[in-house]
């Protein structure tokens, strides 16, 4: 599918940079100026340029690990990626809610300039008061929720004319404007009443939301053509753009009108009381303030819009990384929209328009992002620390550190200019994000941060507490219960070894389960009842499972199975024991004769209760593991396995991938190993047939871990189909990897 | 003139796993030549896509696998198209196929309205024979 991938690019510098300044510039000039001019008087031209260079150094830190990790997600997949899903689940919850926040603020914005020309009802009812903004927020809220969970397409140009028409309109006016802006109108600069100066920097706390909206281009970089150039310049450019468009237009909104009288208590939307002057000037005034209504209307419509969608888009690289259900993402058989995040972030939206004022939910959704981007800045330095072979942007920060040390410091010290209300409301988010993780996520995510790795790598070097801390945090996936069936003897060291090996990497314990063959005509009660009847020292293959676990310092409980039939008994006992990953043996004495279960097998196997790995066992020796991949969902589970095997015994892996076009097939198996954490392994890249160039590989090797390339290659393994005769040939032991694709009892029962 | 069979080659549209799964049930009673199954990928062009990518083409790889679990010697084509309908009316067109075949999604008429009626503008866009198929498992 690699080749096609050019063809899912379809975002251009001018698609870009019009999400980004699309989204930003709805709510600096549209919305806030009066609340705005309030707070710091002339002065708050000063908080926009401050705000444009806080954004300017995030912007830069974002465009680099946009540019080294084109994923869906953006801030969250970056700073999930480095700092682990600790900080992940903060990111992501904090970014969600973020533009939840944000979505509502610009939301009330265009029910602001929807009262000024509808007759909206006010509506009071009980303890539920709203104004007639937040009905018209409401109404519009549903709107927009709607048209992204329909998945109503503009057509594509569409997004491109309404930034045009929005910067030539804002043009036009600044020239007006400022024809007929007044410089003493703007004097003092810093007005006593406002708090002189000191009221610049709490300014532009209030006005930041403004400048949210550079970092959702990089949540759809993958979509971009050519990302190395049009990331940066689209994040960089339309941050640039939107902050001399706000600095200019604060200059003539206030050279134009007293400050003091373009504030909540005049009026909601002074951008539209000074068009008419500039306007009326040249004799047009009602078309000046139809024009502005106009791209107000626009402006904070397409900033919602761009919200909403980029948070679906958080919700899913949340989900790929288990942060959330996946079936938050489930797509929409006929809308194809991720229908239940939109359904979801749009309650939220409507919640929050009906409690919040626009100045509170604008400082929460800003406190939220500033936390994210603190993080990004973060995240970047981490990134350039750990010196990963595989890191590599098109696209690097101009002096660094400087550049992200000082995002981070600027982005997480605009949070102390908050009040404390918003800066609560978003702690709970942030709180609640941390306890997510504990509670809910930690269980469940696999996905481990560069920085744990890279402190636990040196942990020679580092301090103790550092280390444990790193330990404390790291994802568990639950009590990882590693199940093994034993049958045969004289396997059953090799399989309770690797077993032990996987469970001590992941914290976990091993359960070794005996599975007792009784003869069709004999009651399994009466089985259970005298064991020894059916097999002569039943117990003894536990008892040296038991002394075998113990040996390795994993904690291994026992049980003894009776079964008719024992290879379904595995996948009986895989539901009811809660394995992770069952470990069993493949080959003639194992669990029956695979001809024999062929019939019953083909139904059950359909769907893996939980991850398996099959060993073909010839001695298990972990010492140098190959791994040949053609990508797929189940590759994902040897390599894990092969890491966790590289993490206790040191081995040393060989990754292997056969393709037809050498160049191609390098480049595939680099990223696969970068997606996969085995970026350090040694890449064999091969053309020609498979299979020879599987064997010539395996001859220096000790241990082959494979994929299951297609679903259903353990059930056509196990159900006596022919096996691929190469594995029958090499002379190692082969593990064979399945992963469950979790499909659950519910789904099963009804099919879909 | 009767030269061409009707099922000589078949392109089967698929939305997603389940509407796979389904489709290849429901055709499972006929016999047909060569099946090309084809999954579109609906493009912004110009503005970000409903799902992202990385979604888009595992929604597709599963709708593929589904397919194939019962006819393993079926070809697959994904597509990148705008246009859903013309992606698929474009690949009959490349692989010159002698049909269409799908099977429509569920959903009311509100629902159907609002995705755009593809079923309808199938039917009357593709310049060659559209079957639609019932029964499945739905």
């Amino acid at each position: 599918m690699s080749g096609d991938e050019e063809l899912a690019k379809d975002l251009g510098l001018l698609s870009a940079l019009t999400i980004g300044v699309g989204t930003m510039i709805g709510a600096g000039i549209f919305v806030l100026p009066g609340e705005a001019a309030v707070a710091a008087g002339p002065g708050v031209a000063i908080s926009f340029m401050i705000g444009g260079v806080i954004s300017l150094f995030t912007a830069l830190s974002a465009s680099e690990l946009g540019t080294a990790m084109p994923k869906a997600g953006g801030s969250y997949y970056y700073v999930n990626r480095a700092l682990g899903p600790l900080f992940g689940s903060i990111a992501g919850w904090g970014n969600w809610m973020g533009l939840a926040f944000a979505s509502a603020f610009y939301t009330l914005g265009f029910g602001e300039y929807l009262a000024t020309f509808l007759p909206l009802p006010s509506v009071a009812a009980g303890p539920l008061a709203l104004s007639s903004f937040q009905v018209g927020a409401l109404v519009a809220g549903l709107a927009f929720i709607a048209i992204n969970y329909v998945g109503a397409k503009e057509t594509g140009n569409l997004q491109i004319v309404i930034v045009t028409l929005l910067v030539g309109i804002l043009t036009v006016f600044s020239i007006l404007g400022f024809l007929q802006a007044d410089i003493s109108t703007l004097r003092p600069i810093f007005p006593a009443e406002t708090g002189g100066p000191a009221a610049v920097l709490p300014a532009t706390g209030l006005i930041f939301v403004s400048f949210l909206g550079f970092a959702k281009i990089t949540t759809v970089a993958e979509e971009l053509k050519n990302p190395g150039r049009n990331l940066p310049l689209a994040v960089v450019g339309s941050v640039v753009i939107v902050t001399l468009m706000y600095a200019v237009i604060m200059v003539v909104l206030m050279g134009v009108v007293n400050w003091r009288q373009l504030g909540p208590e005049f009026t909601a939307t002074p951008v539209i009381d000074v068009a008419e002057l500039a306007f009326g000037s040249v004799g047009l005034a009602a078309v000046g303030i139809g024009l502005l209504t106009v791209a107000g209307l626009l402006a904070t419509a397409s900033s919602a819009n761009a919200s909403i969608l980029a948070s679906s888009r958080i919700n899913f690289a949340m989900g790929r990384d288990k942060l959330i259900s996946e079936k938050l993402n489930a797509v929409h058989p006929n809308f194809a929209t991720p229908y239940r995040s939109i359904a979801v972030t749009g309650g939220l939206i409507l919640l929050f328009i009906v409690a919040g004022d626009v100045k509170t939910l604008a400082k929460a959704g800003s406190v939220l992002h500033l936390v994210v981007y603190g993080l990004l800045n973060v995240a970047l330095i981490v990134m350039r620390e750990a010196d990963l072979e595989d890191y590599d942007p098109a696209f690097r920060v101009p002096l660094y550190p400087v550049v992200p040390v000082l995002g981070a410091v600027t982005s997480f010290g605009l949070i102390a200019f908050m009040d404390p209300v918003e800066i609560g409301l978003s702690l709970v988010f942030v709180g609640g994000g941390l306890l997510w993780y504990l509670v809910y996520a930690r269980g469940k995510t696999e996905t481990e941060g560069v920085l744990s790795r890279t402190i636990l790598r040196r942990r020679e070097q580092l301090p103790d507490a550092l280390v444990s801390a790193a330990v404390t945090v790291q994802p568990d996936g639950g009590e990882f219960r590693v199940l093994v069936p034993l049958a045969a003897p004289e396997h059953e060291t090799d399989l309770i070894t690797l077993a032990s090996a996987i469970a001590t990497q992941r914290g976990g314990t091993v359960d070794a389960v005996h599975i007792v063959t009784v003869p069709d005509q004999t009651a399994l009660p009466y089985a259970a009842a005298h064991p020894e009847e059916i097999e002569e020292d039943y117990h003894a293959i536990l008892d040296s499972a038991r002394h075998d676990a113990e040996t390795f310092g994993v904690d291994i409980e026992t049980h003894t199975i009776f079964s008719h039939q024992s290879f379904q008994e595995v996948f009986q006992a895989a539901r009811t024991h809660g394995a992770d990953l069952v470990v069993m043996g493949w080959g003639e004495n194992s669990h029956g004769s695979p001809g024999r279960v062929e019939s019953a097998v083909e139904d059950i196997v359909m769907d893996l209760p939980c991850d398996f790995l099959v060993l073909k066992d010839r001695g298990f020796d972990p010492e140098h593991i190959l791994v040949p991949t053609a990508g797929g969902p189940d590759s994902a589970l040897s390599a894990q396995t092969a890491r966790l095997l590289r993490q206790e015994y040191d081995s040393r892996i060989t990754l292997l991938h056969v393709s037809d076009d050498r160049e191609a097939g390098e480049a595939f198996l680099a990223d696969w190993a970068e997606t996969h954490g085995l970026a350090d392994a040694e890449r064999r890249v091969e053309t020609g047939d498979i299979e020879a160039s599987i064997a010539r590989a395996a001859t220096d090797c000790t241990l082959i871990i494979a994929g299951a390339s297609e679903r259903g290659l353990l059930r056509r393994l196990l159900g006596g189909s022919p096996i691929i005769e190469l594995l029958e040939d090499v002379e190692c032991s082969v593990l064979l990897a399945e992963q469950s694709h979790g499909r659950g009892y519910v789904k099963r029962l009804f099919g879909r | 003139m009767r030269s061409a069979k009707l099922s000589e080659h078949i392109v089967v549209p698929v939305a997603n796993e389940s509407d796979a799964r389904s489709t290849a049930a429901a055709l499972e009673a006929y016999r047909f030549g060569q099946a090309t199954v084809v999954h579109v990928v609906e493009k912004g062009d110009g503005v970000p896509d409903k799902t992202p990518v990385e979604q888009s083409e595992q929604i597709a790889t599963e709708a593929f696998q589904a397919f194939r679990d019962t006819f393993p010697a079926a070809e697959t084509e994904l597509v990148y198209d705008r246009d859903v309908v013309k992606g698929i009316t474009d690949v009959a067109a490349t692989v010159g196929a002698s049909a269409i075949v799908f099977q429509p999604l569920p959903g009311g008429r509100l629902q159907r309205f609002l995705a755009g009626d593809r079923s309808l503008r199938l039917i009357t866009e593709a310049e060659r024979p559209v079957i639609a198929l019932h029964g499945g498992d739905r």
